[in-house]
């Protein structure tokens, strides 16, 4: 197994990262592929003792900055760490990829260079939640689509679907998020996208949920645009913090419960409907959150993730 | 131009899902909702057609499809006659 990690995005690139990285190949059998600048990269490994034939370093000059426009930067720097690490992934130099930069650069680079899976214009991110029963409940996107048309909620919610069956929910049930249950709530998009899961074959639509019900057993999957996905996220990691922080100082400890909403142990999330696997890191990860996104990119190409979701989406698409 | 603004036309209705007979020179982009991705991917594909690669100017805004296709074939016209 070789992931390629995108070591130039994010807060604390590039030293977080290499640290995070290199901590995988100590502690895990597999290897490492640092994309980014050669020299910055060389000098940070100085710091650090591991096994050199399972880290190798692929020189990538430029950096899509936040501020860039997504699309633009992509076709204009060829050499950019995201397009270079996306291309050893084209190239199955690299089994996975992983980035903590720009979403929106990593989004394009996913389209325009690992290339959609039939039906889907647009990948989302998705997130698993964990809920009352123990499990999970994925929100789909998380923030890589922050203007979506209905049509691509209707995709969302199919990607959601497959990517809940290979995850071993049978015939998953899918909910729109919206500010109330009755069909006519909420804006045009909402009202727009209910009326075309509703008519979808194939679709176990269980209609729409308020935010809290996320947490109960009311559905698998919820399904809502990547502006509304990555605010209710961080709302969420936010809440989990100040919830720990107020019990912790009123206990004098931090339950352990807390770790499942630590978002520095979830590491990462797919890039759902392209043809490779991309996780989308925190912009803000340090080293533990991307040694979690190197573990989740692992389970990923072990669960043959791109393949499964393929053979799911010829199902319904 | 003409045969350059049909394939254009033809490829970016296909994207945005319309009759391409309502795309005109002077449809905006924001009237087909269309984003920097569905720009992009209208770009690319005419590269792909003439094997070419269009520069990237990032100091243009182009509002209009009729301005980036215009703007295209001008410079596919200079490749060709260079």
């Amino acid at each position: 197994m070789r992931i390629a990690v995108d070591v130039m995005g994010g807060d604390y690139a590039p030293h977080e990262l290499v640290a995070g990285a290199v901590k995988w190949i100590q502690e895990n059998d597999s290897q490492v592929v640092l994309v980014g600048k050669e020299d910055v990269i060389k000098a940070e490994l100085t710091k650090y003792v591991f096994d050199p034939s399972r880290l190798s370093i692929v020189n990538a000059s430029e950096v899509i900055g936040m501020e860039e426009s997504p699309a633009t930067a992509i076709r204009r720097k060829k050499d950019a760490s995201i397009v270079v690490a996306s291309k050893l992934v084209k190239n199955e130099q690299a089994d996975a990829l992983i980035s903590c930069g720009s979403t929106g650069a990593q989004m394009a680079a996913a389209i325009f260079i690992l290339g959609r899976m039939e039906g889907i214009e647009r990948p989302p991110i998705v997130a698993s939640i964990p809920n009352m029963n123990g499990k999970n409940t994925l929100l789909i996107d998380v923030g890589a689509n922050v203007d979506c048309k209905a049509k691509q909620l209707l995709q969302f919610a199919i990607l959601g679907k497959t990517y809940a069956s290979i995850s071993g929910i049978a015939n998953p049930r899918v909910a729109l998020l919206n500010n109330g249950e009755e069909e006519s709530k909420g804006n045009s998009l909402s009202i727009e996208t209910h009326s075309l899961l509703k008519h979808q074959p194939d679709l176990y639509f269980v209609g729409n949920i308020e935010g809290r019900e996320m947490f109960g057993n009311s559905c698998d999957v919820v399904v809502c645009d990547g502006f509304t996905g990555n605010i209710v996220l961080k709302t969420m990691e936010g809440m989990a913090m100040f919830l720990a922080r107020l019990i912790t100082m009123e206990i004098g400890q931090m339950p352990s419960i807390f770790n499942k909403l630590d978002y520095t142990k979830a590491g990462g999330a797919p890039l759902l409907g392209i043809n490779g696997v991309s996780i989308v890191c925190h912009g803000s990860s340090k080293q533990e959150a991307l040694y979690n996104g190197i573990r989740i990119a692992e389970e990923c190409v072990n669960r043959e993730m791109v393949k499964l979701q393929q053979e799911e989406l010829a199902k319904i698409i | 131009m003409q045969e350059f603004f049909t394939l254009a036309r033809k490829i970016l209705a296909e994207q945005m899902d319309i009759d391409p007979e309502t795309l005109m020179m002077e449809t905006t982009f924001e009237e087909l909702d269309a984003d920097s991705i569905d720009i992009v991917e209208m770009i690319m594909a005419l590269e792909d057609v003439y094997d070419v690669e269009f520069p990237e100017d990032e100091k243009k805004d182009y509002s209009t499809f009729g301005a980036l296709i215009t703007d295209l074939y001008e410079y596919l016209r200079q490749m060709k006659n260079a």
